[in-house]
């Protein structure tokens, strides 16, 4: 059995290459050789295969193992540098973005303060044309109450002439009967008769009895 | 003067010598200035006897009528034919003009007088009298009876006017109002 395994673990580690070794195995099922240290000439030649390896290994697997470490390198090496430089220019950009921040701040503070000063400009302006405007408002309603007044004033003036001249006809005519129609007439006729030669020709028009 | 006033003053002419010669001047002259007043303030008898539309025959009739027997003959016959020819418009100046010439016949000035209410014959002679003394001249009184002088007289010589009306004073008094 143990010759089995080692028969397999000596393919495996040599290729096929190392010669097969064998162990007695007594009765009692244990091996005359020593089971920790191997033979001598097994240390040699295990010893030469190593060398043979590490050679074929530094031979042919150094190179591109140092290539690619070199370039690993220079690549790290040149995003190390564009980090650097993207770090620049995020800090000039930064500096003139706080520029650009501080020139804005600026244009607002003048924006406002020019805002400010057209606010109290249009303000006074607007309180002084509201003046003028209530001011001819005020006018203009004392004048239109004033000529409504006097229209009123009028309308009654006429209104009451209207009835005095009424209250006038019907009150001459109810009280002009026959006697004094006759006396009228004859008050007429003795103040024309008693005028005498130029007295009540004064031309066209009306000349009292 | 115009061709109308020479229609009218030939009418009148007619008129005045046709009384004359029927030797009823004075009474036609007074007749026919008082149809005349009343046709001058009746816009209703103005219209129709003015209207052409109306047969002469008719509006004639109308006058014949109207006047029946409180008038002349002669002033019947006369206001008929001027109201016939078609020249009714201009019967009031005809009547004025014959009116006119009367008493300028007679030297006399037209004193036309208008009153609320007729006048007796002593207050027209007392009165014609009274604008004689006034004017200085001889009048052909003609009464006119005028409603609408309310009371009083307004006398008319000429251009001259004595007014003692009460509506002349009830116009002064609306006029002062």
């Amino acid at each position: 059995m143990i010759a089995a395994v080692n028969s397999v673990l000596g393919q495996r580690i040599t290729g096929g290459l190392l010669p097969q070794v064998e162990f007695d195995v007594d009765d009692q099922g244990v091996t005359s050789a020593d089971p920790i240290f191997p033979p001598i000439w097994e240390i040699g030649l295990q010893t030469i295969a190593f060398a043979v390896i590490f050679w074929l290994i530094w031979k042919f697997g150094g190179p591109p193992i140092k290539k690619y470490y070199a370039g690993r390198t220079e690549r790290i090496q040149r995003e190390m540098d564009a980090a650097i430089a993207a770090k620049t220019e995020a800090e000039a950009e930064a500096a003139r973005i706080r520029t650009s921040l501080g020139d804005i701040e600026a244009e607002r503070e003048q924006i406002k303060a020019e805002a400010r000063e057209q606010a109290a400009s249009m303000l006074t302006e607007g309180r002084a044309r509201l003046e003028v405007e209530v001011a001819e408002l005020e006018e203009r309603a004392v004048a239109e109450i004033a000529s409504i007044a006097g229209r009123s004033g009028d309308e009654l003036r006429g209104e009451i002439t209207r009835h005095a001249s009424r209250a006038v006809d019907v009150v001459v005519a109810e009280s002009i009967d026959e006697a004094v129609h006759q006396q009228l007439i004859e008050d007429f006729i003795s103040r024309v008769g008693s005028s005498g030669a130029s007295a009540g020709t004064n031309g066209p028009g009306s000349t009292g009895a | 003067m115009t061709i109308d006033d020479n229609r009218i003053e030939g009418y009148a002419r007619a008129l005045f010598e046709v009384a004359r010669a029927d030797g009823t001047l004075d009474e036609v002259e007074d007749e026919l200035f008082r149809f005349a007043r009343s046709y001058e303030s009746s816009e209703t008898l103005r219209t129709t006897l003015a209207d052409e539309g109306i047969p002469a025959g008719k509006r004639q009739a109308i006058v014949e009528d109207l006047l029946g027997d409180s008038a002349t003959p002669t002033t019947v016959q006369l206001i008929s034919m001027v109201v016939g020819s078609g020249r009714a418009s201009d019967l009031v100046a005809i009547v004025d003009a014959l009116v006119q010439r009367a008493s300028s016949a007679k030297n006399l000035e037209v004193a036309e007088v208008r009153s609320a209410v007729p006048l007796t014959d002593d207050q027209q002679a007392r009165l014609k009298a009274a604008v004689a003394n006034a004017t200085g001249k001889q009048v052909n009184l003609k009464v006119v009876v005028d409603p609408s002088v309310v009371g009083g007289l307004v006398a008319t010589v000429g251009d001259t006017v004595i007014d003692g009306t009460v509506r002349t004073k009830v116009e002064q008094l609306k006029a002062r109002l």
